[in-house]
């Protein structure tokens, strides 16, 4: 017997989806078109954010008008969640997208975007998905495309090559073996209900251990992707060594659709009854913040510096969650959404001081900054302090509703965690604002001329949504409703 | 006996016996080699080369765009099975995915992905 074919509703709950998976296909036409040289590049860049742009509104439309609904059966479920970490995937893709441009190797631009562009489409997914197969899709769409990407390195030097290699294989493994976790936790989880639904996995009484063992094995994968610290040792080298735009595409997509699989899980199908399986996790984000922190201490490398920081970053959002209350999902929310902006906007700026042929995310290359380029060095500076969580600035509103959240949730333990990994992250960024203001000679330092000024574009709207969501914390609402 | 209990027995049935199988022969089996006898075995063809050797990364390629239309062949299948149970619904799937594949053909050949180099 033949299922039906899904209603038209379906696929326009996932039209957002739709547009940004096709859109690459459009993006590799033109790249077979058009001339090479600038032309070529650009067409890519714009076409790319064109469909982003789109994709956002469609999205936006659809928050608005309410249409929060479960498509094929479950697959997809969605909802103002769903909305709201598409829309953070949507923005961070496209800042990403804005780094892209600086760097002029024409056999590349075009296939880079595209890739980027379908890796975002496999983190939608993800926010949406509302059962363990399309969990598992997204995923592996956000992968793929993410193994090729890093090695992807744009026109470099033997050495640089070799970096990226090893990036991109070291993902490859590493990623893989968390895929194959997650994956035996998933047939387990299956195993004991018989439904790879998670409205289904809800039904288990508590103590059931398939279903323990099951969700510990699935956790281990999450905590891998999210780079948590007992699993995060993959991220410093995979970060360090691919391209920039692709370092700051993977700081936060793959961070985002992670982090909505774990939310969803978390309270959609362990809820109350099942709070002991969770507390490793808990354990896990506290760790992160002192050990991310920590080892941030004495790098001197941008993209490692800034991947400790995620790290850690990511240990914050998490910790939100502690407690599963309908704020802490809020806040965690907000506060992701406060990193994408203060942390793209960081590698934007790091984008901006790039040399032709070689990325300048040496710490040395920030000497001087304030004298060379005031405004740059401003900006630099306030996203710095932002991820350290000082007023006025939206992490440090997002550090007080996380402190607040996990107090109120009882865990206070991993609120003096939080305040004490925000203490030494202060030296860590401090550390790079210091040397952009200390007096230096000026001969020494070579001249700022960024090949593109798109990335500014980037610097701009991730400085004033800084400053916004610090002045004025609004976040979505209706998140929780449709989480199942 | 628990839903699982044949599953371990499956596991057990094929352990045992795969360990047999690859055991027994050694210990049985009459050992008469010759150079012929343990040469690579390559469908009859006398073997040219040493099997173990390195063989250029561009067989990558060609792996990977044989799998890519292998697994197309594969879904036309079920799809003319079912051609007129589907209706339009299946052939729009059908089409959508054909366009898909085209397009990364038109990529992969324009970008000389068909050349040996």
């Amino acid at each position: 017997m033949l299922a039906q074919p899904f209603p038209l509703s379906d696929y326009a709950a996932i039209l957002p989806l739709t547009i940004v998976a096709t859109t690459p296909l459009m993006i590799l036409l033109l790249d077979l078109i058009l001339p090479k040289g600038a032309p070529r590049r650009d067409a890519a860049v714009a076409v790319g954010i064109a469909g982003l742009l789109l994709a956002a509104y469609v999205l936006v439309r659809q928050y608005l008008a309410h249409q929060f609904a479960p498509a094929f059966g479950f697959g997809f479920i969605l909802g103002g969640f769903s909305i709201a970490f598409s829309l953070i995937v949507v923005a961070a893709a496209i800042f990403s997208l804005l780094m892209v441009l600086p760097q002029r190797d024409d056999e590349k631009v075009g296939p880079s975007c595209a890739l980027m562009l379908w890796s975002a489409a496999g983190a939608m997914l993800m926010a949406g998905a509302g059962d363990l197969m399309t969990i598992f899709l997204g995923l592996e769409i956000l992968s793929l495309a993410l193994y090729c990407l890093c090695g992807m390195v744009l026109r470099a030097s033997p050495v640089r090559l070799r970096e990226a290699r090893e990036s991109a294989l070291k993902y490859l493994i590493l990623s893989s073996m968390a895929s194959g976790f997650m994956l035996y936790g998933m047939a387990l989880l299956f195993g004991a209900t018989g439904s790879v639904n998670l409205a289904a996995l809800q039904a288990i009484p508590a103590g059931n251990p398939v279903f323990a063992m099951g969700c510990g094995l699935f956790m281990i994968g999450v905590a891998f992707k999210l780079g948590l610290v007992p699993f995060h040792v993959w991220m410093p080298d995979v970060f360090e060594g691919a391209p920039l735009p692709v370092t700051a595409f993977m700081s936060v997509v793959t961070k985002a659709g992670m982090l909505a699989v774990f939310a969803r899980f978390l309270y959609g199908v362990l809820g109350t009854d099942h709070q002991a399986l969770i507390v490793p996790v808990w354990i896990v984000a506290g760790l992160s913040m002192l050990v991310g922190n920590l080892a941030a201490l004495s790098q001197i490398d941008m993209k490692r510096l800034l991947a400790y920081s995620g790290i850690a970053q990511l240990g914050y959002i998490v910790a939100a969650l502690a407690g599963t209350s309908t704020l802490g999902m809020r806040y965690a929310l907000f506060y992701l959404g406060a990193y994408t902006f203060m942390n793209l906007g960081a590698f934007a700026v790091v984008a901006l001081i790039s040399r032709d042929q070689e990325e300048d995310s040496h710490l040395s290359a920030f000497s001087g900054l304030g004298t060379r380029h005031p405004l740059l060095a401003a900006a630099m500076a306030f996203f710095l302090l932002s991820l350290a969580g000082l007023p006025p600035t939206a992490g440090f509103i997002g550090k007080i509703l996380i402190l607040a959240s996990t107090v109120a949730a009882g865990y206070q333990w991993l609120a003096w965690l939080l305040i004490a990994g925000t203490a030494i992250s202060v030296y860590v960024y401090i550390k790079i604002v210091r040397a952009m203001y200390v007096p230096v000679d000026l001969a020494h330092i070579r001249e700022i001329r960024p090949l593109s000024y798109a990335p500014w574009i980037a610097v701009a709207v991730c400085a004033v949504a800084t400053i916004a969501l610090g002045i004025y914390p609004a976040a979505l609402h209706d998140v929780l409703p449709r989480i199942r | 006996m628990t839903p699982y209990g044949p599953v371990a027995i499956y596991l057990a049935v094929a352990l045992v016996a795969s360990l047999a199988f690859c055991i027994l022969p050694g210990l049985l089996a009459r050992k008469k080699p010759n150079p012929v006898k343990s040469e690579a075995y390559e469908c009859g063809v006398e073997p040219t080369s040493d099997v173990s050797g390195r063989f250029p990364v561009r067989f990558y390629l060609i792996a990977m765009l044989f799998v890519v239309f292998d697994v197309e062949a594969a879904s036309f299948y079920p799809w003319a099975v079912q051609m007129h149970a589907l209706k339009l619904f299946g052939l729009i799937e059908m089409v959508t995915f054909v366009v898909v594949l085209a397009i990364g053909y038109a990529y992969v050949w324009k970008r000389g992905g068909f050349q040996w180099r």
